[in-house]
């Protein structure tokens, strides 16, 4: 075996493996692309193995032969062109001119047998020159708008073309001048070998190949992704998800993020300013968004006929897309597309689906840091607000200290030294008067904070039924008779805190409202479901029907007390209310004039073991 | 007017302990009085706060900021601190961390108009809080309560 059927024997047999690469390819998965690829491979291992079995058997190529293998040779030039329509697109007339000399050299090949004439060899030869060095140029001019695997693929099948119309010149340089036979085969097989491979790289990468050439478009994508989250604004964030992913897969690509208020998909509008929503299941974008899984469309203007128009006008043919989702939280889309739809592969799916869930990652993120500086403006917005009314209620507290601590001095040296003279009445009106004035800075201070939310702080497990007992003992003490009934094991979470207040705050209402021998009644139970129950009830002046409904309202008093040593501000019951009412509760009233008053409040019943089970 | 007032008869504090007679000039102190230093800016706060203690039989060391109240805690060995938060020079989280950095183990009650007195008291490990404007009787009880416990090292 001479070299040169070495070469031959190598070049057929890679042939044959591409052949069959690519025709299993071409049944798995029909699209025009991969038949045109099959076909192509087909055709020219058809013809190899066909003359070598020709050669083999001792047949003499006859007329029939003969004219099937030109034939066949003719049609390779024809799917040549139609792959360089598919994956670059060259213009309809061209297509129709190369497809009718194609045609032509056909007919020529079939009617004049061999030996031909010179013109009809030469015309003919040039032809498949003109087409596979056309195709060559339509991918080489194509590079430029490619990227990635896509640009990669380009090259290869732009050699591959170059090397195809290198094989023809030379065959048909033999077929005209005999002399130059030996070097003419050396040459083509040489050749043929490199068109197999480059067409083979080209076209029909093997997975592979691809994965090979993605990597390191991935892992720049992934590399960046740790630094995108704090890159910028949202947009600029998309607008390199966009490149990464348009990069990694060698076509175009775009994100659509969720627009949870506008219920749509909004994607940034390429080379112009604002963006356009896509509202699910419109599109094949919003399809991936509503079914929440990868979709592959090999031609979305088929796929979508409803939107033929749309993915025409902005060149959308094929399309890979994936949901951009976060646990349970759907962020948008990230779908590649191109026009060209042999840019992709099947394959592709895994690919975007990665790309978007490492978008997720990033998106998720950027949230986050949002989320987290929006919650530093607030706190540092509520800190501002909170430091002027803490420092206003310092300054108010600061004087007042003074005031009823010198007060209270005097009173005590007056009442233990009556030696002295002092006036006592006069002492007594100014301590008691400075007191009045702390519980009006108190309820001032108290009223402020409720409004502004800050007034009820954290919950904690609390036994409600004790806090009631302790708070009636405390304020009540010796001075009347109380009758206490506090079920046990009234647990729930809440500010103990601020329940106090509330209980206090009836309790002084029920001890000034009422006669200074009546008893007062405290209870707490809870109320099957509904939850804790606690009642303050007094036998005093009562509250006039008409008062009822404005009772927990600001600067309200009954219309019956007309003492007012007994007001504060009228702000305690607002306080009360606004404290029952943001632990999730209920305040209200029942009264008789000249019968009594029974307050009641009702709170939410947190179970307890369920929120330490959260908690821990 | 004011020293008839300190040299009157000795409140409930000095009732309960035996020859307390106290007098904020010294001099004749008995050994065993409770000496309470008042740490705050206030004049005004700390005028009055020390003639009520006075005046209730403790003996009574005054500062107007952390850096006195130091020197002060050197000097007097009180039995009791009673610190404002937010002073001058020096406040009381950085007094209070000062004093326990050196070892002293006194006692230390918190006196603030602030929302936090609670929390701050927890913060610097203090013993007890009073909320300004408070009433002479948790004045005086406080110092009573936490003077008798003090943690000599």
């Amino acid at each position: 075996m001479t070299a040169l059927e070495l070469v031959q024997d190598l070049t057929w047999l890679i042939f044959i493996a591409i052949a069959v690469a690519t025709l299993l390819r071409a049944t798995h998965r029909p699209t025009p692309s991969n038949v045109d690829v099959g076909l192509l491979f087909g055709i020219t291992t058809f013809i190899i193995v066909e003359s070598s079995v020709v050669t083999a058997l001792g047949i003499t190529p006859n007329a029939w032969t003969n004219d099937l293998n030109s034939g066949l040779v003719m049609l390779l030039p024809f799917f040549l062109l139609r792959l360089a329509d598919d994956f670059a697109g060259v213009g309809r007339r061209v297509r129709a001119a190369g497809t009718s000399a194609i045609a032509l050299s056909i007919a020529a090949l079939v009617a004049y047998a061999p030996p031909r004439p010179l013109l009809a060899t030469a015309l003919v030869g040039a032809v498949f020159v003109v087409v596979t060095l056309y195709a060559a140029l339509v991918f080489l001019r194509n590079l430029e708008r490619t990227h990635g695997v896509t640009r990669r693929r380009m090259t290869a099948i732009a050699l591959g073309s170059a090397f195809l119309g290198a094989v023809i010149l030379v065959a048909t340089v033999g077929a005209i001048d005999p002399a130059v036979t030996g070097l003419e085969q050396i040459l083509t097989n040489g050749l043929a070998l490199a068109t197999a491979v480059s067409y083979y790289v080209g076209f029909a990468p093997p997975r592979v190949l691809r994965r090979a050439w993605q990597e390191p478009e991935l892992r720049s994508f992934l590399t960046r992704a740790a630094e995108l989250p704090r890159l910028g604004t949202t947009e600029e964030i998309v607008r390199e998800i966009e490149r990464g992913a348009a990069a990694a897969t060698g076509g175009d690509a775009s994100l659509g993020l969720w627009d949870e208020r506008a219920g749509v998909l909004r994607f940034t509008q390429r080379g112009a300013a604002g963006t356009f929503g896509v509202r699910p299941p419109n599109l094949i974008a919003g399809r991936i968004f509503e079914m929440q899984r990868p979709m592959f469309v090999l031609d979305a203007a088929r796929g979508d006929p409803e939107n033929a128009e749309v993915y025409r006008k902005r060149h959308v043919r094929i399309v890979v897309g994936a949901p951009i989702t976060a646990g349970t939280r759907r962020l948008g889309v990230l779908t590649a597309f191109s026009e060209r739809a042999p840019v992709f592969t099947q394959d592709d799916l895994e690919l975007v689906q990665l790309l978007a869930d490492q978008a997720a990652v990033v998106l998720e993120s950027r949230a986050l840091i949002d989320e987290a500086a929006r919650v530093r403006a607030h706190e540092e917005a509520t800190r501002l607000k909170e430091d002027f009314l803490s420092a206003a209620a310092h300054d108010l507290r600061t004087p007042l200290t003074t005031i009823i601590g010198q007060a209270q001095a005097l009173e005590r040296r007056a009442r233990r030294d009556p030696a002295l003279g002092a006036e006592v009445g006069g002492i007594q009106r100014l301590v008691r008067e400075s007191v009045r004035l702390r519980e009006l800075v108190a309820e001032l201070l108290d009223a402020s904070r409720l409004e502004r939310g800050q007034l009820v702080g954290p919950f904690a497990p609390t036994d409600v039924g004790r806090l009631v007992a302790d708070v009636a003992r405390r304020q009540v003490a010796e001075q009347r008779p109380l009758e206490v009934r506090a079920e046990p094991g009234l647990v729930t979470y809440c500010d103990a805190h601020r329940i106090d207040q509330v209980v206090t705050n009836l309790l002084e209402n029920a001890m000034k409202f009422s006669p200074p021998e009546s008893e007062l009644e405290v209870r707490a139970w809870r109320d099957g479901d509904q939850g804790i129950r606690v009642s303050v009830s007094d036998h005093g002046i009562g509250i006039p029907a008409t008062d009822l409904p404005h009772i927990f309202d600001r600067f309200r008093r009954g219309s019956n007390v007309d003492d007012r040593r007994f007001a504060g501000m009228g702000l305690g019951l607002y306080i009360s209310r606004g404290i029952v009412e943001q632990h999730g509760g209920r305040i209200w009233v029942e009264s008789q004039v000249g019968e009594g008053t029974t307050f009641h409040v009702a709170l939410p019943s947190t179970p307890v073991v369920e929120r330490a089970e959260v908690m821990n | 007017m004011n020293a008839t007032l300190f040299r009157s008869d000795p409140g409930d504090g000095g009732r309960r302990r035996p020859g307390g007679r106290a007098s904020i000039s010294g001099g004749t102190q008995p050994p065993k009085v409770t000496l309470v230093l008042v740490v705050d800016d206030d004049e005004s706060i700390l005028g009055m706060v020390s003639e009520v203690l006075a005046d209730a039989g403790f003996g009574v060391a005054r500062a107007r900021n952390g850096r006195e109240a130091l020197a002060a805690v050197d000097r007097e060995l009180p039995s009791i601190i009673l610190l404002d938060m937010r002073m001058p020079v020096m406040d009381g989280w950085t007094f209070a961390k000062t004093l326990r950095d050196r070892g002293a183990a006194v006692p230390v009650v918190v006196m603030t108009a602030a929302e936090d007195a609670r929390r701050w008291a927890a913060e610097i490990g203090a013993e007890g809080y009073l909320a300004k404007p408070f009433d002479l009787d948790h004045l005086i009880d406080a110092v009573r309560k936490h003077a008798g416990g003090a943690r000599r090292n």
